[in-house]
């Protein structure tokens, strides 16, 4: 399988961003059954799965290219957006092995990395990047070592110090975000950063899940699906930019509401780091439109099931109240009420 | 609506003596100690305390001397802090930090605290006194202090500002969202609500 990428995509202004059919089909469809309710949802991150989204450690797509320049464009009006407090260095070079590592396991016909003692050579082709660096010279990079394997993948990652039998968000690259700021948040424990997530505190969701965490393996990565909404295929929905996005939210019309809503998921993966003992938090997004979603028969009858169906707190939370019946009323048409197979795979072959 | 459910906002308990310390610091933005902060059988007489006069006449104190029972003044919190970061720069294991106040100078303290070295466990903080909170803005980074109304005009920015009840211990603030972003110059009426 060749990647064609897509470079001249854009995510902003003009939005030219689509998915091509194999992208629809990858798609990481985040509704297992007809009914959405937050749950820890947590499963070992292994090779393979449902869609083709779930066959590398860090997935790699036709908007690869696209989503690299957005992500610099984001750094470029606000370098803040990638912070890593000073006690997280062991953690940045752990993060920058992983990834490189990774990429060019499970994509050697576009990424290398090789070594010779501490001076490692990485080659990254669909960027035309190559780079000889000593392995824990943070000097030997043209920025720091998290920021600089992060600005080559794609989706935002946090690094989690673990201590007092807690997580802190010490670290991150956020550019990507579905409305949280690391600016903010860069320094909470696991329970302060998920703080206005409704819902879950009280189903024990976050409890759950930090304990779980802090018993996570190297080695053993792990994964959830997490998703919202979007108007326009845009990456950026930062509370920082709120104010520059959010006005979208009132463009929505029956005519336009297929092509302009856009489902956001997001493919989050922990990994242990093995020197620093933090937790590596991918958070990958994926955008594909309504109309997009709905070539899928069994994707747009489950979607208009759960969003017809959804809790009124979760739909306030996730900022959908402008639209969601417009949504709903565009997909209702072409739901027959038919059972339909549980998980998230698509059920096609081809479209 | 003062509790919009967030968990990030701390809790406080009435402040009490970890008899685990082997000096026992407290510092609070006023002249007294407030008494509504204290746990029963609190004995002031356990602390070093220190204290804000707000008096740009008040003469200098040195602040090495450290015996409880000390009551020791300064001109403003910002000469209190000064103050601090270089008493703790010079501490040793088993120094214990206590504040008492409103939530701004409390999480200004554990900044100070934090920098030093403290861990979390070697300071405890009581709120007292105003409810008035400071504000980061979201979108622009300034900060508004002693905001005491559900919506507040950026100082920054301009914009107006839903206060969130999300805080950062980093910042020491609460977050501040813009409340018309979607439809601009649709403003709720601002209600007090931290008096």
């Amino acid at each position: 399988m060749t990647l064609q990428f897509k470079p001249d995509e854009t995510f902003r202004k003009d939005f030219t961003y689509r998915n091509s059919d194999a992208g629809i089909l990858r798609f990481p469809f985040p509704f297992p059954e007809d009914e959405y309710m937050y749950s820890v949802n947590i499963e070992p991150h292994v090779r393979g799965g449902p869609t083709a989204a779930f066959q590398a450690a860090f997935d790699v797509d036709e908007h690869y290219v696209a989503e690299c320049r957005e992500r610099a464009l984001v750094l470029a009006e606000d370098p803040k957006r990638c912070q890593v407090l000073p006690h997280m260095e062991l953690a940045q070079w752990d993060t920058l092995e992983l990834i490189m590592e990774s990429l060019a396991a499970d994509y050697p016909d576009l990424f290398s990395l090789s070594k010779d003692g501490d001076l490692w050579t990485w080659v990254n082709k669909p960027l035309s990047i190559q780079q000889t660096f000593t392995f824990g010279k943070a000097d030997t990079l043209p920025c720091p070592p998290f920021e600089y394997i992060t600005r080559q993948a794609q989706g935002d990652f946090t690094l989690q110090d673990q201590r007092e039998d807690n997580l802190y968000v010490d670290g991150g690259m956020v550019t990507t975000q579905a409305d949280w700021s690391l600016e903010f948040d860069i320094g909470m424990s696991f329970h302060e950063w998920h703080g206005p997530v409704p819902l879950a505190h009280e189903k024990g969701v976050f409890d759950r899940a930090l304990k779980y965490l802090l018993r996570l393996q190297y080695g053993q990565p792990v994964r959830r699906l997490n998703w919202t909404m979007t108007i326009n295929p845009r990456l950026d929905t930062s509370p920082e930019n709120y104010p520059v996005w959010g006005p979208d939210r009132t463009t929505i019309t029956p005519e336009n509401v297929a092509e302009k809503v856009h489902l956001r998921v997001e493919l989050q993966t922990l990994f242990r780091l093995p020197r620093s003992n933090a937790i590596l938090f991918g958070i990958r997004c994926y955008l594909a439109s309504v109309a997009e979603l709905s070539r899928v028969p069994k994707w747009r009858k489950r979607l208009h099931r759960v969003l017809r169906d959804l809790h009124p707190a979760i739909q306030e939370y996730k900022g959908l109240p402008r639209y969601r019946q417009m949504v709903i009323d565009t997909l209702a048409p072409f739901d027959d009420g038919a059972p339909l197979s549980k998980g998230i795979q698509s059920d096609l072959t081809a479209l | 609506m003062t509790d919009q459910g967030i968990k990030s906002r701390p809790r406080y308990q009435p402040l009490e003596i970890d008899p685990a310390g082997r000096h026992h610091l407290l510092v609070v933005p006023s002249e007294d100690v407030p008494s509504d902060a204290v746990a029963e059988g609190f004995a002031p007489s356990a602390f070093e305390v220190w204290t804000v006069v707000r008096k740009s006449a008040l003469p200098p104190s040195a602040i090495t001397e450290e015996a409880a029972g000390t009551v020791r003044a300064f001109r403003s919190p910002a000469h209190l802090f000064s103050a601090l970061e270089e008493r703790l720069a010079r501490e040793t294991m088993g120094l214990r930090l206590y504040a008492v106040g409103p939530e701004d100078f409390l999480w200004d303290v554990y900044g100070v605290g934090e920098k030093a070295g403290l861990s979390p466990q070697e300071m405890r903080f009581t709120h007292s006194g105003t409810k008035a909170r400071r504000i980061f803005c979201v979108h622009c980074r300034a900060v508004t202090e002693k905001v005491t109304t559900s919506i507040v005009t950026c100082s920054g920015c301009g914009a107006s500002l839903f206060v969130r009840d999300h805080f950062s211990r980093r910042l020491s603030a609460f977050m501040g969202v813009q409340v018309d972003a979607e439809a601009p110059g649709d403003v709720p009426a601002a209600e007090e609500l931290y008096a």
